[in-house]
């Protein structure tokens, strides 16, 4: 390969990849992704919905053959405690039609797959199963980058790194420090086969309908995360997520966090009888706008999980954030490529355009979310009972009358917390959610 | 419900292609405690410790996620490995 020139290179075909390459190819091009996996969407693991905004944008009529598991049109944000769960949810009809609320349940070695073909079909040279170690300098620029191969050297006039959440390349450029252990989620899965009339059935679901679970307070077995649950087509989608701190300070491997989560009592009826297909893991980068790495330099651009783009609060954004990072940083390629310069300064549009885009926007807003989590703590280990043994006894149905037992229960509650922790705890989740 | 529980049936759902070298290392002069202090957080359980208290690293088994890095970056050395090696997921 070592005398071919392509106009840009990206690593890694993952969402953002993916899309930076496709505007780039389609507006003429010579685009190579190197990706190190047998195939696209061979390493990468998700919940998860996958938010197709900008996917609409890109290839409008991607509903047409796009491997799309399920439409979901329920959400759920439930609290565990030890033993029962409290939350709230809701259901639209109109997520069941048209463009359903760009929230489908895929399966990332298919969805990914597919999406690279047709990056391929827009004009793109995909090559798999090679791993991008390093850049190559000329003159103290990025002039290629090289994979761990025979002739692995491949020169390109801009390199889009979208090498995902393990960035060893971002970091090798010192765009980034390394990812730290309070503001890194470790994400673990289990991929359940069930037949698709039993997940209609168990989920209250008509036709291609889904719904996606999200379960906070002691989902992770006392540990600062998460737990979830997502219907595909003939399969569910369940796992647990903690920062990789809050597993060291409560000695907790993430397997048997899983194992809790999946023997919970709220959550136990909705996998049963099924089939286990897969076990995967992946990490999530939730240190938001503060932790952000470069993402841009001469001749190079970073977007997707590479530069940070997550939002891990409620809305658990990530793929639309990759692909509209992805997006922005090809078409500014696109604008380099006509005006032959590629140097940090003509790159400085890609910062420009995130700035008018919800991608950075939404980051900022939620700049401080990981941290705040990080501080209470309770939320995750004291607080579920706390408030789960209060709603119990309030609707437990005793013969105790209902005034003397609602000021029995606040008394119980301030004695337990100190009512102004429990009114800051308020209000930082207040932003944490909103 | 008969599900798997233990690590070695569950890593048996999964597609692995091992490489001959191992892309995971302890970096040398690193305390073995390490295992049980941060490494025992490894999702696959890829890091144990032999009769003699020396660490043993199962690469062939590794998911790829990254959190041994993170956990623990003075004492792992930790790379991608050989293209197109290593796990494959069919679902993802
Ligand atoms: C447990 C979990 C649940 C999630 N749930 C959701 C959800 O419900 N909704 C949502 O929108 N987001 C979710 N996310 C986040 C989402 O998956 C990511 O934000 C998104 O995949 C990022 O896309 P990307 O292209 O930046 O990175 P990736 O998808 O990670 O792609 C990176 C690609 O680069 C390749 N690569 C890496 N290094 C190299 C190299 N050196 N050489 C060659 N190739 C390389 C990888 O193999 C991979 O294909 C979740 C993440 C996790 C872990
Ligand atoms: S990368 Fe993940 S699976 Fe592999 S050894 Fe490290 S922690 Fe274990």
């Amino acid at each position: 390969m070592a005398d071919e020139k392509f106009d840009a290179i990206v690593v890694g075909g993952g969402p953002a990849g993916l899309s930076a390459a496709y505007v780039m190819a389609k507006a003429g091009m010579q685009v190579i992704v190197v990706e190190r996996g047998e195939y696209c969407g061979a390493k990468n693991v998700f919940g998860g919905i996958f938010f197709t905004n900008v996917m609409r944008e890109l290839i409008p009529d991607f509903l047409k053959d796009a491997p799309i598991e399920r439409n979901i049109t329920k959400r759920r944000f439930a609290f565990l405690s030890s033993d029962g769960e409290f939350g709230g949810d809701f259901k639209f009809d109109r997520f069941n039609k048209d463009f359903a609320n760009n929230s489908f349940t895929v399966l990332r070695a298919k969805f990914d797959k597919w999406f690279s073909e047709k990056v391929e079909a827009a004009g793109a040279m995909i090559i798999t199963g090679a791993v991008v170690d390093d850049f190559i300098l000329k003159d103290g620029k990025i002039a290629g980058v090289k994979a761990r191969m025979d002739d692995g050297e491949l020169y390109g006039d801009v390199v889009v790194l979208a090498d995902g959440v393990n960035s060893l390349l971002a970091k090798k450029l010192g765009f980034h420090k390394e990812l730290s252990p309070d503001s890194t989620i470790v994400g673990v899965k289990e991929i359940l086969s069930l037949p698709e009339e039993k997940i209609r059935d168990r989920f209250g679901l008509n036709g291609n309908e889904g719904v996606a679970y999200e379960y906070f307070g002691y989902a992770a077995k006392g540990a600062i995360g998460s737990g979830f649950v997502y219907t595909n087509k003939d399969t569910i989608s369940v796992g647990v997520g903690a920062t990789i701190k809050s597993l060291l300070e409560h000695k907790l491997n993430p397997n048997d966090v899983l194992e809790h989560f999946k023997n919970h009592p709220a959550i136990r009826p909705l996998v049963r009888d099924s089939e286990q297909k897969e076990y995967s893991a992946h990490l999530i980068p939730d240190g938001g706008f503060k932790k952000f790495s470069k993402l841009y330099g001469d001749n190079v651009m970073v977007a997707g999980d590479a530069a940070g783009f997550v939002n891990a609060t409620l809305f658990h954004e990530g793929t639309n954030l990759a692909m509209e990072t992805g997006k922005l940083a090809g078409e500014t390629a696109v604008e380099a490529f006509k005006k032959k310069d590629y140097s940090s300064e003509s790159l400085s549009l890609y910062h420009t355009r995130l700035k008018n885009s919800f991608s950075l926007r939404d980051m900022k807003q939620f700049k401080n979310s990981s941290e705040t989590l990080d501080k209470n703590p309770q939320l995750f280990d004291k607080y579920p009972d706390m408030i789960g043994d209060l709603i119990a006894e309030l609707f437990t149905v005793d013969g105790e009358a209902k005034w003397p037992k609602e000021r029995r229960l606040a008394m119980k509650l301030l004695t337990s917390e100190n009512p102004f922790r429990l009114l800051k705890t308020a209000i930082d989740m207040r932003r944490v959610i909103i | 419900m008969k599900h798997f529980t233990s690590m070695e049936d569950k890593l048996g759902l999964d597609k692995f292609t091992a490489f001959e070298k191992s892309h995971l290392k302890i970096k040398p002069g690193s305390d073995p405690l390490v295992v049980e202090r941060k490494l025992f957080i490894c999702p696959a359980k890829v890091y144990e410790l032999n009769d003699k208290g020396e660490p043993i690293v199962s690469f062939e088994n590794c998911l790829e996620c990254g959190t041994c890095r993170v956990a623990a970056p003075d004492e792992v050395d930790w790379m991608y490995p050989q293209g197109g090696y290593g796990v494959t997921f069919k679902f993802g």
